[in-house]
């Protein structure tokens, strides 16, 4: 796709590189993305900042809004370049069958299951001490829910999701209970959009 | 004046010829000229007798205060007294609160329409007045659409336009030919009688039976709640649809005049359906464009700026039909065009009247024609072949079911989001067929068969809205229950999902997630260079609503810190909570784990958890984009928001729900809503 201004990634080398990295993301996928990533990129300079995230007004009225667009950037940092940017995405891809059954010996996939958890997991564990604790819960809880429930009903609540998935008895879900709970949930299609119709 | 003059005459005829002529006198303003000639020359007979015995001195003062000129008022008098008869029957319907969760709106007022014309049909011995097509298509059918047009959220549409057109295009010709064909089959069969209707005839018939009519879809979607993406499947699906029907059926009724018919003939007919609907398209994209243009320079007039969008739509509905193209394409696409630019030109004032004469008028239409085919259908225009209709319906249901099962089967190989089975039922299910194919029929040309074909389609119309129309609902509550009672989530579970769910709507809006994003970027490039210059007034960003809605806080900020006092307060202020929200805290600190405290919590959940941006119904008939709970969430989570980043930047407030560290930049003139950082 011609038209936009040049940069390290538009060239061949930039896209393998691309190809590599992200295992099997096709080259029309990365077009179009980066395509999204210039158009989100007013000050057109080649990377986004947090001002460019929150534009999108749909992003404004997204409960978790801030959470997300926090996980687009590498840790203190201001801005995310495309590479970060599709490093984010490249968990969201669909896992095509012929993947599942690839070898388990290469480093897995950023679109895995277990990847996926894990980039939802980050979300909730603010202070990355890979558990959530109540106050993160309650965090949470206080986003996703409206004004009308009290701090006791809520407290409540988190009380009793933790109840449910604690199993080590530590008052907090750690990930692999995380996993558990979910469980049954079709996860893979859930946290999956096609980039390309 | 004129109750009054009516009352003198009661009075003046006692007895039961007093009372049929009162009778007689409130009905002749339900009937038209043709019908009512009788009864109005007794009206003038009885003027004159009443004027003749006045002449004989009675009370010649009173003559010229009360004198009857019916003739002079009658057809407003009579399109007034309909419509006002169709909003007072819809007052009755929602006066008994559980009536319209039953029964859907629809199905009333056909009732009332039926009861209407057994009436008329009672007194005039004679079939009612048969709804002229031309009225149903010039004037009731134009609003709705333009409704529709308007108010379709236009992103889920051009989503799913590959699916839509599929659905509409190959999926109503399926239907066409199918019903067609197996009725030609049906005919065959000798013990019917049926032989002498031809396979012209057949197909005929079925290109106006299969389309699905958006007024009829519309009226019971209302009730049902569907998802957002089944809901514009469905919704864009009847309202495409028509490009093809107006092909179809203009292609087979010139076939039937025909004497031969050429395979170059077969031919034109499939261009044609492409000049129809890309005409369709242009004209109502040219009207549009217009219409955007003339807002530009209305700056001063602000009173008449309403006028010109329904002005502009309903040229581009008529010119379309003047060229035989499909006006019901045109209008929405002029609809859909104009909208950004004329909402960003006219003032706040001149949007809230159009949205609402829009809704106002759409009601009306909708009302006034479900009613006139209940008045239609009695009458003696029917011939009753019963295995004919009968088979009719079947085939319908039959071709319907298979359509959607086979191309949903294609559909679903390209999209990660599936149709559901439980979605196919619905999309099939939800074939309803309504008053576009009645008037059709009354098109056809007269031959010897005509009262069948009528006949038929009576009764497939009052079939699917009745029978299909009352019962999808329960059924549709049926497969939710269903899918509920296999695995009761856990409320982490609950919790974690609609987690997920947001954090998807979140990175989809990230990611810009329209299938066809190289021509949707092409075309805000398109409209940002050239059409915005053109077509605006200001040439600021079309803003949508979100944003205008962040300016408003800003503006109110002042306001806004007031307001935090009492907005998440509910804590510490019990006499606001309900009783029986205290009763659950308190069990709750018992025992966390009492089942009794699942059901409590799961309803609170259900009933509080944000929705997520995919879910809810996008488009609604009576209430306006503005008043729907989405955006009163939407409202509520910026307000939040803003008001969490405020109490943080003043740092003083002892209200500080929101327990995260928020760190931020010192504070600006213009307080900003970014630039946090997260610890």
């Amino acid at each position: 796709m011609g038209g936009k201004k040049p940069t390290g990634v538009e060239t061949k080398e930039g896209i393998t590189d691309m190809l590599f990295f992200f295992s099997s993301v096709s080259h029309s996928q990365i077009t179009r993305l980066y395509s999204r990533f210039t158009s989100l990129d007013k000050g057109e300079n080649g990377t986004l900042s947090r001002e460019d995230f929150q534009r999108i007004p749909e992003l404004a009225i997204n409960p978790l809004g801030d959470r997300i667009i926090n996980a687009f950037f590498p840790e203190g940092e201001d801005q995310v370049n495309f590479r970060g940017f599709m490093r984010t995405l490249a968990h969201f891809r669909p896992i095509e069958d012929n993947e599942k059954s690839k070898d388990q010996n290469g480093p897995e996939p950023l679109n895995s299951r277990s990847n996926k958890l894990h980039f939802a997991f980050r979300l909730y564990d603010l202070d990355k001490d890979d558990k959530i604790s109540r106050d993160e819960l309650l965090q949470v809880l206080r986003m996703m829910v409206g004004v009308n429930i009290s701090d006791e009903q809520l407290g409540s609540i988190a009380d009793r999701t933790i109840q449910e998935a604690d199993q080590d008895g530590d008052c907090a879900i750690s990930f692999a209970e995380f996993v558990k709970v979910l469980e049954k949930v079709d996860v893979e299609q859930k946290m999956s959009i096609r980039f390309l119709h | 004046m004129q109750w009054t003059a009516l009352g003198l005459m009661e009075r003046q005829r006692a007895g039961s010829k007093g009372t049929a002529t009162v009778l007689a006198a409130l009905l002749s303003s339900f009937l038209q000229a043709a019908g009512v000639g009788a009864l109005h020359s007794s009206l003038v007979a009885e003027n004159g007798s009443w004027a003749a015995e006045e002449a004989q001195g009675n009370a010649s003062m009173e003559h010229t205060f009360f004198s009857l000129d019916y003739q002079h008022v009658q057809v407003p008098f009579e399109i007034t007294l309909w419509i006002m008869l169709a909003s007072l029957a819809k007052i009755a319907f929602h006066l008994y609160n559980k009536l319209p969760s039953v029964v859907p709106e629809s199905c009333l007022l056909i009732f009332v329409g039926l009861i209407m014309g057994g009436i008329i049909y009672g007194l005039n011995d004679k079939s009612p007045p048969v709804m002229d097509s031309d009225i149903f298509f010039l004037y009731l059918l134009p609003p709705i659409v333009l409704d529709a047009g308007y108010f379709m959220p236009s992103r889920p549409f051009f989503e799913n336009i590959g699916t839509i057109l599929l659905y509409a295009v190959v999926g109503t010709i399926w239907n066409v030919f199918g019903i067609g064909f197996s009725l030609y089959g049906i005919c065959q069969v000798r013990a019917f009688g049926l032989r002498d209707v031809s396979l012209l005839h057949n197909l005929l018939f079925g290109s106006l039976i299969a389309a699905v009519d958006p007024v009829a879809v519309l009226a019971v979607f209302e009730e049902i709640h569907v998802n957002e993406k089944l809901h514009i499947l469905v919704f864009g699906e009847s309202l495409l649809n028509d490009a093809v029907t107006v092909v179809l059926y203009k292609l087979f009724r010139s076939f039937c005049e025909m004497p031969a018919i050429k395979t170059v003939d077969v031919f034109a007919g499939v261009g044609k359906f492409f000049v129809v609907g890309i005409g369709g398209v242009l004209v109502g994209l040219t009207f549009g464009m217009t219409s955007a243009f003339t807002t530009r320079f209305t700056k001063d007039i602000r009173v008449i700026e309403p006028l010109f969008v329904f002005l502009y739509s309903y040229l581009s509905y008529l010119t379309a039909e003047m060229f035989h193209l499909s006006g019901i394409v045109a209008i929405i696409a002029c609809a859909m065009g104009m909208k950004r630019y004329v909402e960003a030109n006219i003032s706040l004032k001149s949007h809230t009247t159009v949205k609402y004469f829009m809704k106002m008028w759409s009601s009306v239409s909708d009302t006034l024609i479900f009613i006139f085919l209940g008045v239609s259908t009695i009458g003696e225009n029917h011939e009753w072949n019963w295995p004919y209709i009968f088979f009719t319906v079947i085939f319908c249901l039959i071709w319907r079911a298979l359509g959607v099962l086979v191309l949903t089967f294609f559909v679903n190989r390209f999209h990660v989001n599936t149709v559901t089975s439980k979605d196919q039922f619905i999309i099939a299910y939800g074939g309803l067929r309504g008053a576009i194919c009645f008037s059709l029929v009354f098109l056809l040309p007269d031959f010897r068969r005509k009262k069948l074909f009528i006949a038929a389609t009576t009764v497939v119309i009052l079939f699917t809205v009745f029978a299909q129309g009352m019962t999808i609902r329960p059924l549709v509550d049926l497969l939710h229950v269903k899918r509920k009672r296999e695995s009761a989530p856990t409320v982490g579970e609950q919790i974690h999902i609609r987690f997920l769910d947001h954090l998807l709507a979140g990175i989809e809006d990230i990611s810009g997630h329209w299938g066809q994003y190289y021509w949707k970027d092409k075309l805000e490039y398109f409209n940002s260079k050239y059409l915005q210059k053109f077509l605006l007034r200001e040439y600021d960003q079309p803003k949508s609503s979100i944003v205008l809605l962040y300016e408003k806080l800003e503006r109110k900020h002042a306001i806004e810190l007031a307001e935090a006092g009492q907005l998440g307060h509910a804590p510490s202020h019990p006499s606001l909570l309900n009783s029986d929200r205290t009763v659950i805290s308190e069990k709750k600190s018992e025992d966390a784990l009492c089942p009794d405290g699942l059901e409590d919590i799961q309803e609170i959940l259900a009933r509080n958890l944000y929705r997520i941006r995919r879910t809810g119904p996008a488009y609604s008939r009576h209430t306006l984009p503005g008043e729907t709970e989405p955006v009163e969430q939407a409202q509520e989570i910026l307000i939040l928001q803003r008001r969490s980043l405020r109490v943080d930047a003043s740092g003083s407030d002892g209200i500080s729900p929101r327990k995260e560290k928020i760190c931020l930049p010192p504070p600006k003139d213009k307080i900003p809503p970014k630039g946090h950082c997260f610890l």
